[in-house]
């Protein structure tokens, strides 16, 4: 069977995933009966399986999933994120709508240490959520910018999508991680100024703090505060600045992120059961996103000896369509794929295709990256699956929210996430202008 | 059964995990080493290497027992109880399916790179490539048993360690 083996094989996976068969094993199976479609032999089919199953994670820049991983639940479990948010309250004491603003910067500096929207989106839900109601913020208001903000995660550094993208399309994880940053700024104050300008032409969305708040604040304010913020910062220059200093390589920032994230949880007496939970949890969300890793490999050897990427291609080049269109095309997959299976399932199944697609046509291989990442998280805020959408119901401490609330208050966190993705498209230099200058 | 299925798979969690741990002290001799006194520790890519290897086909176990891969619910959530059931199964044979074949074809390479001697890495240190072979081999069909378990647990009415597992990953 020749190249049109790769539009069954997607066929099959859809129906897999739509019938709740674990994404790894749907992708894996899938790509396994494509080749075995291709060769008509099961024996190469099952020594092709054999062969990635040890293969195709045995890299050592794979080695930065677990670590960075480890390192973000340690700084999780250890209490500084909470100190983030108090920090960063009291640095935008002055702003209407002070807290959801603070919620954003929080995520953004907290997303430069865990590398997962869905963390930031729990650990927020639990943190910032009370807050917010206790000064009688609306509930939409404070739901939509605890799961828009959770955004930031997968586009400010060490992010783990960013990691996988580099790793799929062999580019630098480095300068990916670079052009995510002026992204993510422009993305973080994109939604502070929409916190702030919805507060101040609606009031009673986010009423204005009183002085028992502030009391409260500095009440609260304690070394170990200034412990974590001032830990985490440490740790951010540590991890990031020791890699685009050309001073580690991706795996050794994380070996170091990960003795860093220790010595931060000693110095906020983090104790010996919140540091267990965490190695803990980290093995487990880890091992998914491997194993996601192991078969999307599969699917990549499928479409490499289908040479369905070129019948892809030539489809697309045949069509006629401008460039833009076709990105709008990819955009659109993106954000309905988005809406089912996770950010990294999407990657895995996408890359591949409309990353030669996109760079044959003279699309910036930075950008386009970026822009994918972006399009693909708004996905995490559509119903009906919007799994940020979830992650805030199941961890907010208030069982009376409604998945409707928090899907209308994300949608201008959605619309926002859109509206950058395609200013990114239209100005590339967004992203590539800091990996050109640094790297 | 149960206590003896689940305490294997936590034990290869844990050892997981912690190997982890360990992979950052190693990177952390190393690069002291070599920026201190211009001596890396010798093998430090290859460990890495095999360590990731490792690392992830011990994690799979438990991750799968307690419901922590990733997975859609978009359809499952919409059927009935009995279809749910269904589903479930499918979902289960398949993956047992998956690892069972993982395993068998895992298993012939790892003997044959025992029984030649198969190694990487050159000059001082050379890493025997069978046991991170046989790991993956053996890890697979623990897995694979795991799924089989999980299907006895549905068809014979006794609740699953987490009946509902949504995407947890990203």
């Amino acid at each position: 069977m020749g190249p049109e083996v790769i539009f069954y094989s997607l066929a099959v996976l859809i129906a897999l995933v739509l019938l709740g068969v674990h994404v790894g094993i749907a992708l894996g199976a899938s790509s396994f009966l494509g080749i075995y479609l291709i060769f008509g032999d099961f024996h190469i089919a099952s020594s092709m399986l054999g062969s990635t199953a040890y293969e195709s994670i045995r890299n050592q820049t794979l080695a930065v999933i677990p670590l960075f991983r480890l390192m973000g639940e340690i700084v999780s479990q250890s209490g500084a994120a909470t100190d983030l948010y108090m920090l960063c309250d009291r640095a935008m004491r002055k702003l209407p709508g002070r807290l959801a603003a603070a919620t954003v910067a929080g995520n953004a500096a907290f997303a430069a240490v865990t590398g997962v929207s869905i963390a930031s989106a729990a650990t927020f839900s639990r943190i910032a959520y009370p807050e917010m109601r206790r000064l009688g913020y609306s509930r939409s208001y404070a739901l939509g910018v605890i799961s828009g903000s959770a955004c930031l995660g997968m586009l400010i550094p060490p992010s783990v999508l960013l990691i996988v993208w580099a790793i799929l399309t062999e580019g630098s994880v480095g300068a990916l991680f670079l052009g995510g940053v002026i992204p993510g700024v422009v993305l973080g104050l994109a939604f502070i100024a929409y916190c702030v300008i919805a507060a101040i032409r609606n009031p009673s969305l986010a009423p204005t703090a009183d002085h028992g708040h502030d009391r409260q604040l500095q009440t609260k304010g304690s070394s170990s505060e200034l412990t974590g913020g001032l830990g985490v910062s440490a740790l951010i220059i540590l991890v990031l600045g020791g890699l685009w200093g050309g001073l580690f390589t991706p795996t050794e920032a994380a070996g170091f992120g990960v003795l860093g994230s220790i010595l931060i949880g000693w110095m906020k007496n983090m104790s010996y059961r919140d540091f267990i939970q965490a190695v803990y949890d980290a093995g487990r969300s880890t091992a998914p996103i491997m194993f996601l890793l192991i078969t999307g490999s599969m699917y990549s050897r499928l479409l490499a000896t289908s040479g369905g990427v070129n019948l892809v291609q030539s489809l697309f080049a045949d069509s006629g369509l401008p460039i833009f269109g076709i990105v709008l095309i990819m955009a659109v997959i993106w954000l309905l794929l988005g809406m089912v299976i996770d950010s990294i399932s999407v990657i895995l199944i996408t890359v591949p295709i409309f990353v030669p697609l996109a760079l044959a046509a003279g699309v910036d291989e930075i950008a386009f990256a970026i822009f994918g990442i972006l399009i693909i998280e708004a996905g995490l805020l559509t119903p009906p699956v919007g799994l940020l959408v979830f992650t805030v119901k199941a961890a907010v401490p208030d069982s009376s929210v409604k998945l409707g609330e928090i899907f209308k208050g994300s949608l201008p966190y959605w619309l926002l996430v859109l509206a950058v993705a395609f200013l990114i498209y239209a100005i590339p230099e967004i992203a590539s202008w800091l990996p050109s200058k640094i790297l | 059964m149960e206590s003896s299925l689940k305490n294997l798979a936590r034990a290869c969690h844990v050892v997981s995990v912690f190997w982890v741990l360990v992979l950052a002290i190693i990177i952390f001799v190393d690069v002291s080493g070599r920026f201190l006194f211009a001596v890396p520790l010798l093998g430090t890519p290859e460990i890495i290497k095999n360590s990731v290897v490792s690392i992830t086909f011990l994690q799979l176990p438990l991750a799968i027992y307690r419901g922590g891969m990733i997975r859609t619910t978009l359809v499952y959530d919409r059927v009935s109880l009995d279809r749910q059931l269904h589903l479930r199964s499918f979902a289960n044979i398949l993956g047992f399916l998956f690892f069972l074949l993982t395993a068998l074809s895992s298993w012939g390479p790892a003997v044959e790179a025992w029984q030649i001697g198969e190694y990487e890495g050159e000059g001082a240190l050379r890493v025997p490539t069978y046991p991170v072979r046989f790991l993956v081999a053996a890890t697979a069909a623990f897995t694979a048993l795991v799924y089989g378990y999980l299907l006895y647990l549905d068809w014979t009415n006794q609740p699953e360690p987490d009946k509902r597992d949504i995407s947890r990953a990203c």
